[in-house]
């Protein structure tokens, strides 16, 4: 390779991703006048925010003035089975209101209610209407206003540049290698702080609601260079994906639906969900149809329909009815919204619901119901960091988003991610800022070309060069992704999480004797692929290992041989971390602070 | 209760032949097609079939995708010759003889993927972002927005930026600097937010030569919008209140410009 055309970039913070935790963190860097460079393995403007639908949580108490932020954090941090790190979940609740003012002053869309204020929707486990949204396309809305604020604000966007290693310098981080995608060619970002907001790794599973870029690049990335991964058995499996066409299995079909009305149905044409309401939430669910509707009719004295409980409660009333013969004709369950509401409620509300069935389905659901089931959707585990810096174990590297674990603990509430990537955006915007301009500059001079040498080899020779590949990147993926479905889902036993443990490591060591068919340099996105392959390969043992030695059910975690939650041996985190003997797992106790989360008062 | 079928499971054939456009940019000077033969499945879209190609056939074979649910707008290509998000044009639909290009108007890389810079740089361009001189505190709540304001907007704003209206579009095809569809419906979108007062800025830009007197007002733009976006119409009223503009610039007094 000739290096002289080896390309350094210099950035004060440099961010890893451009959804909308990583441009709210570059945006934060700019306004503190840092030089701040965002990578981005995907064009601008497609990262995974823009799927999401429902909207975003805040309790501005638009909609029910009964709302606060005490009752935010109440809800998320028992969603999460008080398992989350206290401290983020509260200064989630606490800002969250303000984050989705300033995005509306930026010029965000949304839906309003008649006095022209922003309307709320209801969701699981919120107990009041508190999703501010528009229509059902809430995360693109979010990411297009942040994208149109961040070129405003003059912020460097490098596109489909993908984050390989990070350099440290002794313990700290200095670096990073980048891999433009357009010339196949190497990149070394120089910078004091780095801030990861690389979403999650679901593509691991192949039933998955997660977009072709969530293969795990900064968990994996951050493992390597020693931080630690927190909670990683905490897998969130969205109880309403898409079972039918095949090819389309595990699309997202948003709570909104049920938020707006819709109710669950078996085989039967029974409304089950009535017969899976956990006691803890008997006392504001209601147990009659009746009632629920005169709670979707706006009665404040009805409790709510018991389709909206917390996702994990509802993906497993789901699989067990589908268990028990009472599935759909394609192994999932009804969604009815059809005999809910008029057609064009839901077209308005729902606009895109109601496109995405018709287009890749052919359902029209404004007259007759969706077939849904269980969906890979969101990791609440991810890199540990510190609850009031964000900063990881180690020093100069950041998280936020997605990629950053323990602010949903056992279970996360629809909505609350994109109030996540604003609300944690910004913080670790600030706080990578301020560790940036604190330190000392001069680290010391990177060696680039030994740096990029071995990474040259790491890559290219090995991969390109060989000559006989005996194991094609697609065929490894595909038994990965069979695994984590199989033996990692909903429901878990040791048996299973055992035997994915063996399955992953095979796969691993067979992952050495991967190959490329395209030679190029330019554009090699099957070359990405196996890089990518290789982070989700970490992540999915982290999250096998993790799952194994949780010998107890709690939130998305459900373990058929350890039903019930274990407060005394298991009410702490896990942190699994790489050592020279591969992966560890060790545990910490929660930190509670001093706000708890309250009572409620009527 | 029984789930609805339909046309998806009635299949014309088992095995279909797509030709797709390649380029090679260390080896090639021209793309040209290279065709596949692969297993049709009922509910097979395109996007399916490049990845099938992919994983069993051509590894090298590229191309951009990612949600596979038509919201992010990675995967426009031209399927037979119309400008179509690959994840939701299914097979079966578009009939026997497939072919798969690269959008129009925009300079190949490899295969199927093309150079986005000067879209990126035209919506930049036209400024999409509030424009107002008073700020307002966050503590003071937001603005308020009444559905009907919102709904004078809204339907502008569902944009995905997918580009098949440039694809589409015969104008970018012979002028390399008009702005093109998506950027003036974006430019148009915050117009008329009442949230903004940009537009006598924005306008300048639009008007100019490389606005929206260059649209001959054929409206392929808004035929292939998967998301329902009318840039055509949105194009029409921005002649009309630039011409307004400029009218009221050249006949009335300064102060009450």
């Amino acid at each position: 390779m000739d290096y002289s055309d080896i390309q350094t970039i210099e950035h004060d913070v440099l961010v890893v991703g451009a959804g909308g935790a990583g441009i709210r963190a570059a945006i934060e860097c700019a306004d503190k006048g840092l030089s701040t460079g965002i990578i981005s393995k995907s064009l601008l403007g497609k990262a995974h925010t823009v799927m999401a639908e429902g909207g975003i949580a805040a309790s501005l108490g638009n909609v029910d003035p009964r709302d606060n932020w005490k009752i935010h954090f109440r809800d998320t941090m028992r969603g999460g089975k008080f398992l989350n790190q206290w401290r983020m979940a509260e200064l989630h609740a606490r800002h969250a209101p303000d984050r989705v003012r300033e995005l509306e002053e930026w010029g965000a869309v949304f839906d309003r209610t008649d006095k022209g204020l922003i309307s709320q929707r209801n969701f699981g486990g919120h107990r009041f209407p508190r999703l501010a949204h528009v229509g059902d396309r809430t995360g693109l809305e979010i990411i297009r206003t942040l994208q149109d604020f961040c070129v405003h604000q003059g912020i460097s966007t490098h596109m489909e540049c993908t984050g390989l290693d990070l350099v440290l310098d002794k313990d700290k981080v200095s670096g990073l290698v980048g891999y433009w995608r357009e010339t196949g060619r190497f990149v070394l970002f120089k910078t004091k702080a780095i801030i990861l907001a690389t979403g999650g790794g679901g593509k691991a599973w192949k039933v998955t609601s997660n977009s072709w870029e969530y293969t795990g690049d900064g968990l994996g990335m951050a493992y390597r260079a020693g931080a630690e991964l927190i909670d990683m058995e905490f897998t969130q499996f969205h109880p309403t994906g898409m079972v039918w066409p095949p090819s389309v299995k595990g699309i997202l079909v948003t709570e909104g639906v049920r938020g707006d009305g819709g109710i669950l149905l078996n085989s039967e044409g029974e409304r089950f969900m009535f017969n899976y309401i956990p006691e803890k939430f008997a006392s504001e669910t209601a147990d009659t149809e009746e009632e629920a509707s005169r709670w979707l009719e706006g009665d404040k004295e009805a409790r709510r329909p018991p389709e909206l409980l917390t996702r994990d409660v509802v993906a497993r009333a789901i699989k067990k009815e589908v268990e028990a013969g009472r599935g759909s004709p394609n192994g999932g369950v009804f969604l009815d919204i059809a005999s809910r509401r008029p057609a064009e409620f839901i077209k308005k509300k729902l606009p895109s619901m109601y496109h995405q069935f018709k287009e890749l389905a052919e359902i029209d659901i404004t007259e007759e119901p969706m077939e849904v089931g269980p969906t890979l959707h969101y990791f609440m585990g991810g890199i540990r960091v510190n609850s009031d810096s964000q900063q990881t174990n180690v020093p100069g590297l950041f998280a936020c988003g997605e990629c950053a674990g323990g602010m949903h603990g056992a279970n996360r509430l629809g909505s609350n991610s994109l109030t996540e990537c604003l609300v944690f955006g910004a913080y670790t915007g600030r706080s990578a800022a301020e560790h940036a301009t604190n330190s000392k500059n001069k680290s010391k001079e990177i060696d680039v070309n030994s740096l990029l040498l071995s990474e040259e080899k790491r890559i290219f020779s090995n991969l390109l060069g060989k000559e006989k590949n005996t194991e094609k990147v697609s065929v490894i993926r595909d038994e990965m992704q069979l695994n984590m479905d199989n033996l990692v889902g909903v429901f878990r036993n040791e048996e299973d999480c055992l035997k994915a443990c063996k399955v992953i490591s095979k796969l691993k060591s067979r992952f050495k004797k991967v190959g490329v068919s395209d030679k190029e340099r330019p554009f090699n996105t099957e070359l990405v692929s196996v890089l990518e392959l290789d982070f989700m390969l970490d992540v999915a043992e982290a999250i096998a290992h993790s799952a194994l030695n949780r010998k107890e059910s709690r939130g998305s975690h459900y373990r058929n041989d350890y039903v019930k939650r274990d407060d005394l041996n298991f009410l702490k985190h896990s942190l699994a971390y790489k050592t020279n003997d591969g992966l560890k797992l060790k545990y910490i106790p929660v930190t509670i602070t001093k706000w708890k989360p309250q009572e409620r008062v009527y | 209760m029984e789930a609805p079928r339909k046309s998806l499971l009635k299949l014309k054939k088992k095995q279909i032949a797509i030709k797709v456009k390649g380029y090679r940019p260390t080896k090639d000077s021209e793309p040209y097609f290279q065709e596949y033969k692969i297993p049709l499945k009922p509910d097979m879209v395109v996007l399916d079939a490049l990845n099938y190609i992919k994983d069993n056939i051509d590894g090298s074979l590229t191309y951009r995708w990612s949600c596979r649910m038509g919201v992010c707008g990675s995967c426009g290509s031209n399927v037979n010759g119309k400008p179509k998000l690959t994840c939701e044009t299914f097979i079966d639909d578009v009939g026997d003889n497939l072919t798969v290009e690269p959008m129009a108007r925009f300079p190949i890389i490899k295969d199927l993927v093309v150079d986005i810079d000067s879209f990126m740089t035209k919506l930049k361009d036209v400024k999409p972002w509030i424009i107002n001189e008073t700020e307002k505190p966050i503590e003071k709540g937001e603005n308020l927005q009444t559905p009907e304001q919102v709904d004078l907007y809204k339907q502008q704003s569902m944009c995905i930026n997918c580009m098949l209206c440039y694809s589409a579009c015969p104008v970018v095809g012979t002028e390399d600097d008009f702005i093109g569809p998506a950027a003036l419906a974006l430019s148009y979108r915050y117009n008329m937010d009442s949230r903004d007062q940009g537009e006598k800025e924005r306008l300048k830009i639009t008007s100019s030569e490389e606005g929206v007197y260059g649209c001959s007002w054929i409206g392929e733009c808004t035929s292939v919008c998967p998301k329902n976006v009318d840039p055509a119409i949105a194009i029409q009223k921005l002649k009309l209140t630039g011409s307004l503009q400029t009218i009221k610039e050249l006949l009335l007094p300064k102060f009450v410009k």
